[in-house]
């Protein structure tokens, strides 16, 4: 008798790749090589040369006009040292995990409540979609306006409008204020992305399984929670990567909005580089910091990267 | 034959005569005047109303010397426009001239080998017959000149509105510190702020620097500038003291709506909203007001001069100044001298003047000046000026200077100030080595 298997190469049962997959050359590869080629010259030109390049400057200590001096780790030694990069490092850590489940749970909770009526919030969907399509630092300009300290700002006169005057407040100019300003200001542009890429993916629930839950009794609340949401699950993961690495280098809303400020209570490492390195001049110790920066950057991007491409294959 | 010859000979020495001449005059001539011609390149970051007087400047210049064409780099960032510059430089971007504000840069440059002395030319044209020495000073660094002054500002002066003053009974302006901080109640009264100090980048480190200078003079203000005497001084605790009784007496608000407010919203708050009293800023808020927010000076507004502490330094007031400067590395040397030249003129000193700023030139027309600008200058005029420190501070001290003075705003106690200024004397440990 022959035996029949039953396992789903989808259900995972057998991962092992055909042959040919696994040499590495087979005669296909220098036609694939030479196509890969322009991507690979721009590449080399676009990421690894300033890569290379920031390396290289990070081990020199640039002051302004003043001739470099190489000083091998020394800018790493006194990055770890310096208690303004450190804040930096706190600072960031607590405006991207905000930024990104703000954004994120936002676009998630819209996205789910857009799935239950896709047509009706066509126009609700859209909008949001644009404040994500406005620049980072025309949305620092909006939100200036809404945060200002004097009458003219938006979130004061509408306090005082309210009858909530007395909670009007320097939003800005308090540092305990300040961050959570920008975080809440951030989190509204970026909520476009993980909204359209959540929706997206709980429109690919199939319909069939959503007929089935109506049959055995589920109600909308019900299918919502136990099939929707975790059927979207894939979407919110890609935005949740993708909003989490846009946190951690955002620069504009935090540049228009406080400027780092006040008493670098909103300075990110993000901020802090460019601070070193385009006002101070600073371009070594800049570097060190941008090194950093991409090390929290791949810790988080290359995981994730290895993860998409098993489930790929 | 003979008088053939002699015509002949006659013809040959006058024709060697007069190329001799010639050539004996063209020597004489300044060597700027035969070669003025070609590009002049400006690495410009002046902007608004400012760029407009440049601009100005520039045209007349092409009025005077016609065969000079001006070609401009401009950079338009915001901010500490030095980064801008310097990225600029090392990017291989060729000037032949540039406008400077920081003697701190101004060192830098000169370090790098990147700005030419001008003091042979200073002393050799018109310069010197339209500067005074004063400004020769303040352009020069271990006495060589590096930089033409074109304009300045008085920093010790406080902008008011008149109709604000009137508002809360101020007749005449306080002419001590203590009648200063005795108006405060006045204006609080009136429902008015005292003070708009614009704390959210540097403004606020104004106020610190004049007490300073009036406590305790230019000369020491020079040393802490030059970390002759350390942050932790005495000298340094008094002021920042000084300080703290203004804001005591409830001269600005909570330090939080201070450090929210930058400058420009704290000339609006004093001079389009009233609902601030005084400004301590620098003379272009005189053009700002004017274009931008359609005010008339002497009417709408005025200034008034720091008070006097009565601690024996009344005499001295903060300035800034703008130069141009050369390239040593310069393309077009000549048109560059010729135009360093003619900003000391006349004919540019009073479009320094039309444009609402005081000119250095002891050629300017005063007549020109409205009543702001004629206060200001008759004030720097009659004192002892110091340069605003922030600008004589090197590197990351600026940034941590403005950032420890935010601190202090928002708890002025002498614990504070102890912190404060022993922050600022670890950091200026490692910036001026």
């Amino acid at each position: 008798m022959t035996a029949i298997s039953t396992t789903s190469p989808l259900a995972g049962g057998d991962r092992r790749k055909p042959a040919a997959a696994r040499k590495w050359w087979t005669p296909d590869t220098p036609a694939a090589y030479l196509l890969l080629l322009p991507v690979l010259a721009l590449f080399a030109f676009a990421v690894v040369y300033p890569l290379l390049q920031t390396i290289w400057l990070s081990f020199w200590d640039i002051r302004g006009l003043y001739p470099p001096k190489f000083v091998g780790i020394g800018n790493f030694v006194l990055l770890m040292n310096d208690p303004t990069f450190r804040n930096s490092l706190l600072t960031t850590l607590l405006w991207t995990c905000c930024t990104t489940l703000f954004s994120v749970g936002a676009g998630w909770a819209i996205a789910l409540l857009c799935a239950l009526a896709p047509k009706e919030t066509l126009v609700p969907r859209v909008l949001i979609f644009a404040a994500f399509g406005v620049s980072e630092a025309v949305t620092g300009y909006i939100w200036l306006g809404i945060y200002r300290a004097d009458a003219g700002g938006l979130l004061n006169a509408v306090l005082h409008g309210i009858g909530l005057g007395q909670f009007a407040h320097p939003w800005l100019g308090d540092t305990h204020t300040a961050i959570w300003g920008l975080i809440i200001a951030y989190s509204w542009a970026q909520t476009g992305l993980p909204l359209i890429l959540i929706f997206a993916a709980a429109q690919a629930v199939p319909k069939n399984v959503l007929e089935a839950a109506y049959i055995d009794g589920a109600d909308s609340r019900a299918i919502m929670r136990s099939i929707v949401a975790p059927l979207s699950l894939p979407g919110v993961r890609v935005a949740l990567f993708i909003n989490l690495l846009g946190s951690l280098r955002a620069f504009d809303t935090i540049y228009v909005l406080t400027g780092g400020g006040p008493v670098r209570s909103t300075e990110t490492i993000g901020y802090f580089m460019y601070r070193e390195s385009f006002t101070q001049f600073k371009l070594g110790y800049g570097a060190a910091a941008t090194l950093v920066l991409l090390a929290a950057v791949l810790v988080i991007s290359i995981p994730a990267i290895i993860q998409r491409t098993r489930e790929a294959t | 034959m003979l008088n053939r010859s002699i015509s002949r000979t006659l013809g040959r020495r006058a024709l060697l005569v007069s190329a001799s001449a010639a050539v004996l005059f063209a020597a004489a001539l300044p060597s700027y005047a035969a070669d003025v011609s070609g590009d002049l390149v400006l690495l410009n970051w002046a902007a608004g109303s400012e760029e407009d007087m440049v601009k100005a400047l520039e045209e007349g210049f092409m009025k005077a010397y016609p065969n000079v064409h001006f070609k401009e780099i401009n950079l338009t960032t915001q901010g500490d426009q030095r980064g801008a510059i310097r990225a600029a430089l090392q990017s291989g971007e060729k000037a032949d001239i540039f406008i400077n504000t920081w003697p701190a840069f101004r060192k830098e440059l000169v370090d790098a080998g990147m700005l030419k002395d001008l003091t042979p030319l200073w002393n050799s044209s018109a310069i010197k017959d339209n500067l005074s020495d004063g400004w020769k000073n303040l352009g020069s660094l271990d006495g060589k000149v590096y930089g033409v002054t074109y304009t300045f500002g008085d920093r010790s002066a406080m902008f008011y509105r008149t109709e604000t003053m009137k508002k809360a009974g101020i007749d005449t302006q306080p002419a001590t510190w203590d009648a200063m901080v005795a108006d405060f109640g006045k204006l609080k009264a009136a429902n008015v702020t005292p003070l708009a100090i614009g704390a959210k980048v540097w403004s606020h480190t104004e106020w610190f620097e004049s007490i300073y200078e009036h406590l305790n003079g230019i000369d020491m203000a020079a040393k802490l500038a030059a970390h002759q005497i350390p942050w932790t001084d005495p000298s340094v605790k008094n002021a920042l003291k000084k300080y703290a009784e203004l804001i005591k007496a409830g001269c600005c608000g909570s330090a939080d709506s201070m450090l929210a407010m930058d400058w420009d919203n704290a000339s609006d708050a004093v001079l389009k909203a009233g609902t601030h009293g005084w400004q301590m800023i620098g003379m272009w808020v005189n053009d700002r007001a004017q274009t931008t927010d359609g005010l008339k000076q002497g009417v709408d507004y005025s200034i008034t001069q720091f008070p006097a502490m009565g601690a024996g330094h009344d005499d001295v007031t903060s300035v800034d100044t703008k130069e141009f400067s050369e390239f040593a590395s310069a393309a077009n040397a000549p048109a560059a001298d010729a135009f360093l030249t003619w900003i000391t003129t006349a004919d540019a000193a009073n479009i320094v003047a039309q444009h609402g700023l005081a000119s250095p030139s002891s050629k300017v027309d005063s007549s020109l000046y409205g009543p702001v600008i004629k206060y200001s200058s008759e004030a720097v005029n009659k004192a002892k000026p110091q340069f605003v420190l922030g600008d004589l501070l090197p590197g990351d001290l600026v940034d941590e200077y403005r950032v420890q003075l935010q601190k202090f705003l928002q708890d002025p106690s002498d614990a504070t100030i102890d912190a404060v200024t022993q922050a600022l004397e670890a950091k200026a440990a490692t910036e001026y080595q």
